[in-house]
Order: C-alpha cells, then structure tokens, then sequence
C-alpha cells in the first residue's frame, strides 16, 4: 500500500480535513491504514466517523478511484507526494490531504503567487480595478490565485488570460462540479493554460461548508492576498483572515467611503492591510521594479486634447463636450481611437478615465 | 329581375372586386346572402332592409338572394351594404335602369363601396386607400365611396371618385345624374409641426443624442441602455421629430397599412409623417405581428416606414421579441392563417431601452444597485443574440445631473438635426436608387461590399478594436453600416478611419456581453 494511495483513501472519506488532520496527529499514517478496523485501535472516532472510513478500507475501492481518476484525466498529488505544494503544507494552513487538479501543477508551487479575491456581486467599478491592476501584475510575471467564482473572482481570471499570464483557480467543490455554471468556458480555458484545483474528490458538490474551506487554500498558495471589493460580510475578507493566520500580506484596494461593497475592504486597511492603489504598490513591496509599457502612440490635435482632460481624473462623456469643446462626433471618434490604442477606458458607461 | 352590382373586397392590402347578384324571385320573404359571408356581411341584411325603407323606397317583401362572386373566398366587414342595397333597387327596378326595363350602362361601370346606417346614411368604411389603388389598377374608372373616406381619395389619381353622404345620392349616381368627383390634390410632406417631444428641451445626453441623428439618418435600429429617469424615453418621443420626411410613395404605402386598420385620421386622410408606434410591453404576437380571423396588420406594420418603440425590451415576452427577427431582416411579415395567408409591409425601424439590470442601476453612479449577477445575467438574457444582432446602434444614457437639469441653455433644436438627416437620407436615396434598399441599414452584404470599403487606417483602426475591445463577427457589417451613415452625414462619398472610430463607440453591448 502506497502512502499516496493511503491519502486518497482518506481524502475520499469525506470527513473534514480538520478532523483527519487531528487523527494523523495522534496516529501514523501507516498505522491508520494496517491497524485500522481492529477494535483496539478505534481511537477516539464518533461512530459515524469509524463507519464511514472503514466501509473504504480495501484495497480494492482505492483502485477503483485511481481508475476513475484516470478516465476521467483529473490527476492528483497527495501529502506524500514531492509535487505537493510546500506553500500548503504548512499547519495554520491546514493542509488538504489531496490536491485533485488539472492543468500544470507547477504553478502552484511558484514562488510568485498572488491572490486576488473580492465579493461575487461586484460593481463596474471593482471590475475596472481588477482589471487594471491584475492585468499589469500578470503582466509582470504574477500567477493570479483565485476562486472561480462570479465576479472579483472571475474577472481576475479573465484579465489575467488575457494578457497571457499563468493563473490558478481553487474550486471549492469537485472538479466535475464547477459552479457558477456560467463560469465553465473560463475553466476550460484555465485548465489548458492554467490550473485548476481542489481538494475535494471530483463530484462533490460545492456546499455553505465548502467554499469557505477552499479560501485557506487560496491564500495559502500565494504570498499575498489583494482583496479588490468586500462588502462587509465577504467570503474575501475569510481569505484576507486565513492570509493573516498563515503570515500572508493582506492588500486591499480602497474604496467609496459610503458604498456597502467597500466597507469590507476599507475595514481591512484600518486594520492594516496595504492600500493599493495600482500595481505598482504591490511590485514595489515586493522589491519589483514596474515594467513601464513605451509609449509611442503619436495622438493628434483632438486626441491629445481629450488626454488632457481625462489625466486630471474620471471625466463623463458629456463633461469631456464641455470642457474640449469638440463637437460629439469629434469626441466620439477621439475616444475611440484613445481606447483602441489602450489609453483610455471606459470606467463604467460614458465615465472615462486614462489608463 | 337579376341585377349585378360592382364592389370591391380586400385580401391583406391587395384589393378584388367583388360582384353583388340580387335576384328576386316569388316565395317567402326572405334575404339570403351567399358567398362566404362572415357575421358582419350577413347582418347588412338588415341594415339594408331599413335603410331602403327609411330612404324612401319599397323593400320587396319576396323571396331576395344575394350572391357575393366569387363566391369561394370569405368576404367580412360591412363595405357592401350599399352594393347590396343598390342591387336590391335595381332587382326592383326601383332605380338604374331606362324607360324598357333595362339596367343602364352607370350601372355596370361604377364600383359601389359604403356601410349603411338604418337611416339611409352612408358610413365610412376601413380600406378604402388600398382599394383605390388596386381598382384603379384593374381599370376601374368611377367608385362611390362613403363621404367620411373622401379625403382618402384626393391623393389617388387617374380614377373618378365621388362620395356619397346617403343612399338616395348613390341612386342618384346610379341614375346617371351629373355628380362631381372628389377633388384631387397633391401629397404635401413637411412642413407641419411634428407631434413628440424637441431635442432642444434634453438637457446634456450628447452621445444619445448623436446616435439618435445617425439612427435617424441610416434607419438604423437602436438600444437605449441607462438607468430609470435617464430620459431614455424622452429620446426616444424627439424620434418623430428628426426622421428624414416621406418620400411620396413611403407616404401611400404606410396609408394603405393604416387604412385597411382603420386608424387613419379622416381629416388628412394620408400618412405624411413617419409614424412611431409604441406597443405596450403586454402587446400580444398577434398585435405585434398582425393576424386574427381577419389576418388584420399589426403593430409592426402601423410602424411601416417608421419608427417601431419598444421601451423596457426585457418586460416583453421572450416570445414576443423573437417574431420580430424575421420582418428586421425583410421588411415584411406574413401573416398565414387557415383561411388565408396575407404579406403586410413591415420596414421599421426598431427603436429600443432597458435598464441594464433589474433594479436599474448597475452601473449607476448616484445608486447602488441591489442586483445579484445572476440576476443581470437572466435580465440580459431575455434579449436573444439573433435579436441584438439585428440592432446596429447601442447608445448608453446617463442619469442626468442636477446642474444640467436646471441650466437655461437650450441645446440644438430637432428642426436643424433633421435637416442634417434630410441631407444625408437624399445621398443614400441616390446611392440606392433602383432597389429596393431606401437605407444605409438595409444594405445586403453585396452592398456593404461595394459602399463600404475601407481605407487601410480605416481597416487597422477597426482590427484594432476587434482585438482590443473582443467584437464579435457580428459586430462588423454593423459598425461598417454606422460608419457609412456617419460618413453621409459628413457629407463625405469615402468612409475615413474617424467614420469607423466612431461607429464603433456605438458597440457597448457587444462589450458587455464579454
């Protein structure tokens, strides 16, 4: 019987990791295995707990998973395997027993991870911040760490694809089992360029106990967490906690004083967290130099004009009229170009604002 | 004595003239009508019954029957009370006929149309336009119509018409006596003051109101995206004041439409102004699209040649939304019903607004939208793909700000604006001319391929945005088609890479659907 094999078996139990965790303190995990059933070594499990793992305990069961496993080309690392990350192996963390993923496994043992999380209804406004500053850290050789889920979540999934960074998404329930359903053309493209993973065997369903679980993993596998937007009571601002516990940084990205999705992470600054303002402030921190893009769009006469404007802050569509004094097709066209060259980004409809 | 009156019937717009036999023969009093007629037609009997006693006359207390040839298609509506009533007189002998018995020659030459009050008077009927025109058509040179549809009939040249307030006029007319026609006149477009709202009374909007001006110009179908109190629907009522005037044969055909409905003003008696047609979102399918027993046009065809509103799109029914594709795309809708199948022009333009999620103001930057995302995913998707890519302008509209609400100035009146759109209209009806195509929005893709070619700045500008701000395929022939409206605007024959820059502003879903 393999160590690995010994993992799975326990993972497949579907008893909480927390409570494994505890019984490997107190038995070795090839006693578990060789001993486990004989009466006097019941240890301290409830009865359900008992039943549960030991109607798995034959060799026989275990195949059968490695085979379905298989089939289905969901891979998996164990706790004793060399491919488990280091970065969750770490007891605040409270290592999974197994990690079940597809994908490049590598990128969760990067050494540049970073995670980006914030709530699931986001406004236009955090998804331009996401955007934005996701994008320059992918840019700048960042592995996004995320949850998959609608919104922050996704958007920096979405961003970092774009720009062709490397990205992880953390499933809170099995693999076969992604949710938001809307999200499943983001996973498959993760699952070729990125990777996808979760602790729990592929057709658990995600649970109200399941994806707050997953968030110590989020953080754990990255060296900070950036929460872009958290209302005040945020499955991010659970990351942001775990990334405490486990010595992570926490960054939070301010917001509207008065606007319910930032009092979670204007809360987090108070506290602590580092505001973050643009990638920068991130790269700085950790000693990175900014990768600066060159510029060397030549604009014309209108085009500068709107610049400007726009590089004294947001600006909406019909202030830009007043104050350029261009006509609304002058504009129209100025703007266009300025967001095709990358310039300029419509923050939320007709708001404008330089890049 | 058999007698055979003219009149005329109406298959959807196109008119047949239909022969009105009265025979009389001894037996019981009875009047039978035979032809497939529907409850309206059958009730003329009585009608008629007392319209000839109470205009003077003698109703023969014998057996009548009444054939309506030919006698295999459903005749409805109540247009042939008078051909009835006059065949009845003839059979009698009571009028239209000479000193030997024999029915004169006014007889057979004039087509009869008119409902008939129990009183005698003539009423006025629906359809008379479209009846006209096939009549004059087939040849018919003499038509008696119903006083109140005179004014119908004084833009149908080349066909004698003469209305007739009471049953005694149309003997008269049958009799031969000298009668003078309607008088005809010219079709007179512009020029009146349009009903809606004025663009100069919108405060701020300015990128709106440029889609409205390009919208108006090219015919092009518009959403209106913003949260509530906007002004989206204020826009949208500015419509009708800057479209391009009618063309002289868009004027008869959308008449036609409205006459056979019977929602014609009877004191113009033409359609001079676009019509803008705004359906409320608990409109059925068959209001929209037309049908009934009676295959009668819809909605959609009262806003021929005009502008069709549909405000807050997502209330209506998926189903409804989606009979709207194919007349977008052919400017027709066939209306097939057991009985018969019948095609109503239906060349629209389709004016649209929503909220862009449920609560209204995702987005907002005054209101915190209270929205799930999976709500604003279900709220945007009741808007099918097929249907939003058959609408060329997104235009998003801000709420308006105080500052702006309350500022004296006036912004640029509708009257110039449409003066613009006037302009560029005449340039596209020159490029068009022996089509069928009237706009920039209809253009095929052979069209787009010869109107629309690009410079290679215009070409890199727009592979540019394909990249950068994910266009869908769909997206291209659209903002090809925008550009060459702006260009027209412009006043200029070529389209320039500013003419692409700016039609691609007007692509906001296809962003936000990303």
């Amino acid at each position: 019987m393999l160590l690995s094999d010994v993992y799975l078996w326990l993972a497949y139990s579907g008893i909480s990791t927390r409570k494994l965790n505890r019984l490997l303190e107190e038995v070795p995990l090839t006693k578990l295995w060789d001993s486990f059933g004989e009466d006097t070594t019941r240890l301290n499990l409830d009865d359900k707990t008992f039943s549960t793992l030991k109607r798995s305990h034959n060799e026989d069961y275990i195949k059968k998973i490695k085979y379905y496993l298989e089939i289905n080309h969901i891979e998996y690392v164990t706790r004793a395997d060399p491919l488990f990350p280091e970065s969750l192996s770490q007891r605040e963390v409270d290592p999974p027993l197994a990690l079940f993923y597809k994908g490049d496994i590598y990128l969760a043992r990067g050494d540049k991870n970073l995670a980006v999380v914030g709530t699931r209804r986001a406004s236009p406004y955090g998804k331009y911040a996401t955007e934005k500053i996701v994008k320059e850290l992918a840019y700048s050789g960042f592995t996004i760490v995320s949850g998959l889920a609608t919104g922050i979540d996704g958007f920096a999934h979405a961003a970092t694809l774009d720009v062709g960074g490397k990205t992880v998404a953390v499933l809170g329930s099995g693999i076969n089992n992604v949710t938001p359903v809307s999200n499943l053309a983001l996973f498959d493209k993760i699952c070729k360029v990125g990777l996808v993973l979760s602790e729990y065997p592929p057709d658990v369903h995600g649970s109200v106990y399941t994806f707050p679980q997953r968030n110590r993993i989020i953080s754990g596998l990255s060296k900070g967490v950036l929460v872009v937007e958290a209302a005040e009571k945020s499955g991010a601002l659970i990351t942001a906690d775990c990334a405490l516990e486990q010595g992570r940084d926490v960054f939070a990205v301010p917001g509207d004083i008065d606007k319910p999705r930032s009092i979670g992470t204007n809360k987090l600054i108070k506290q602590g967290g580092i505001a973050v303002t643009s990638a920068a402030d991130i790269l700085d921190y950790y000693g990175q130099s900014t990768i600066t893009k060159p510029q060397t769009i030549a604009l014309d006469f209108t085009e500068q004009r709107v610049m400007d404007i726009l590089s004294s802050g947001e600006t909406t569509f019909d202030a830009l009229v007043e104050k350029s004094g261009l006509t609304v097709s002058e504009l129209n066209t100025a703007l266009s170009s300025l967001i095709i060259y990358g310039l300029v980004h419509e923050k939320s409809k007709n708001l404008y604002t330089a890049t | 004595m058999l007698s055979r009156i003219k009149s005329y019937a109406l298959d959807g717009l196109r008119g047949y003239g239909v022969s009105v036999e009265v025979d009389i023969s001894p037996g019981l009093p009875a009047v039978d009508i035979v032809g497939l007629p529907d409850t309206a037609v059958k009730e003329s009997s009585e009608r008629v019954h007392s319209a000839i006693k109470n205009s003077g006359f003698y109703f023969s207390p014998r057996r009548i029957t009444v054939n309506l040839a030919p006698a295999h298609t459903k005749k409805g509506g109540s247009a042939f009370d008078l051909a009835i009533a006059l065949g009845m007189l003839v059979s009698t002998e009571q009028a239209g006929v000479d000193d030997k018995q024999k029915p004169l020659n006014s007889v057979n030459d004039c087509v009869f149309l008119g409902e008939l009050s129990l009183s005698g008077e003539v009423r006025k009927i629906n359809g008379v336009m479209p009846i006209l025109i096939s009549a004059k058509e087939r040849g018919i040179k003499k038509i008696v119509i119903p006083y109140g549809n005179a004014n119908e009939a004084r833009y149908i040249q080349g066909i004698d018409v003469y209305a007739v307030k009471n049953l005694r006029e149309a003997v008269d007319i049958i009799n031969g006596a000298a009668a003078i026609p309607v008088e005809k006149s010219d079709i007179v477009i512009g020029g009146a003051a349009v009903a809606g709202e004025d663009l100069k009374f919108v405060k701020g909007q300015y990128s709106a109101k440029r889609a409205l001006e390009i919208a108006a110009a090219g015919g092009h179908n518009m959403i209106m995206i913003g949260a509530p109190g906007g002004g989206k629907t204020m826009l949208a009522k500015c419509i009708p004041g800057i479209l391009p005037d009618m063309t002289e044969a868009e004027a008869l055909e959308t008449t036609k439409i409205h006459s056979v409905a019977g929602i014609l003003d009877d004191s113009v008696g033409i359609v001079t102004e676009r019509p803008f047609r705004c359906p409320h979102h608990t409109a059925s399918k068959i209001a929209l699209t037309g049908g009934g027993s009676t295959s009668h046009p819809g909605e959609i065809s009262f806003a021929h040649n005009g502008v069709l509103f549909l405000d807050e799109l997502p209330e209506y029914p998926r189903a409804v939304l989606e009979i709207l594709r194919q007349p977008l795309e052919d400017g027709v809708i066939t209306v097939s019903r057991a009985a018969r199948s019948v095609e109503y022009p239906a060349n629209f333009m389709l004016v649209a607004s929503m909220n862009p999620c449920p609560c209204g103001y995702y987005g907002s930057g005054t209101h915190d939208c209270s929205c799930t995302p999976a709500q604003i995913q279900k709220y945007m998707g009741r808007i099918s793909g097929p249907l939003l890519d058959r609408i060329d302008i997104h235009v998003e509209v801000d709420e308006v700000r105080y500052d702006e609400l309350t500022s004296s100035e006036t912004a640029e009146s509708s009257s110039s604006v449409k003066a613009r759109v006037n302009a560029a209209r005449k340039i596209q009806t020159e490029r068009f001319k022996g089509s069928f195509v009237h706009s920039n929005s209809k253009m095929t893709s052979e069209m787009i391929k010869s109107h629309c070619a690009l410079d290679s700045a215009g070409e890199r500008i727009l592979s540019n945005a394909f990249d950068k701000l994910g266009f869908s395929a769909r997206a291209y022939t659209r903002i090809l088609k925008v550009a060459r409206t702006i260009a027209d605007l412009d006043g200029n024959p070529k389209i320039e890479s500013k003419h692409v820059a700016e039609a691609i502003m007007y692509r906001s879903l296809d962003k936000a659907v990303r």
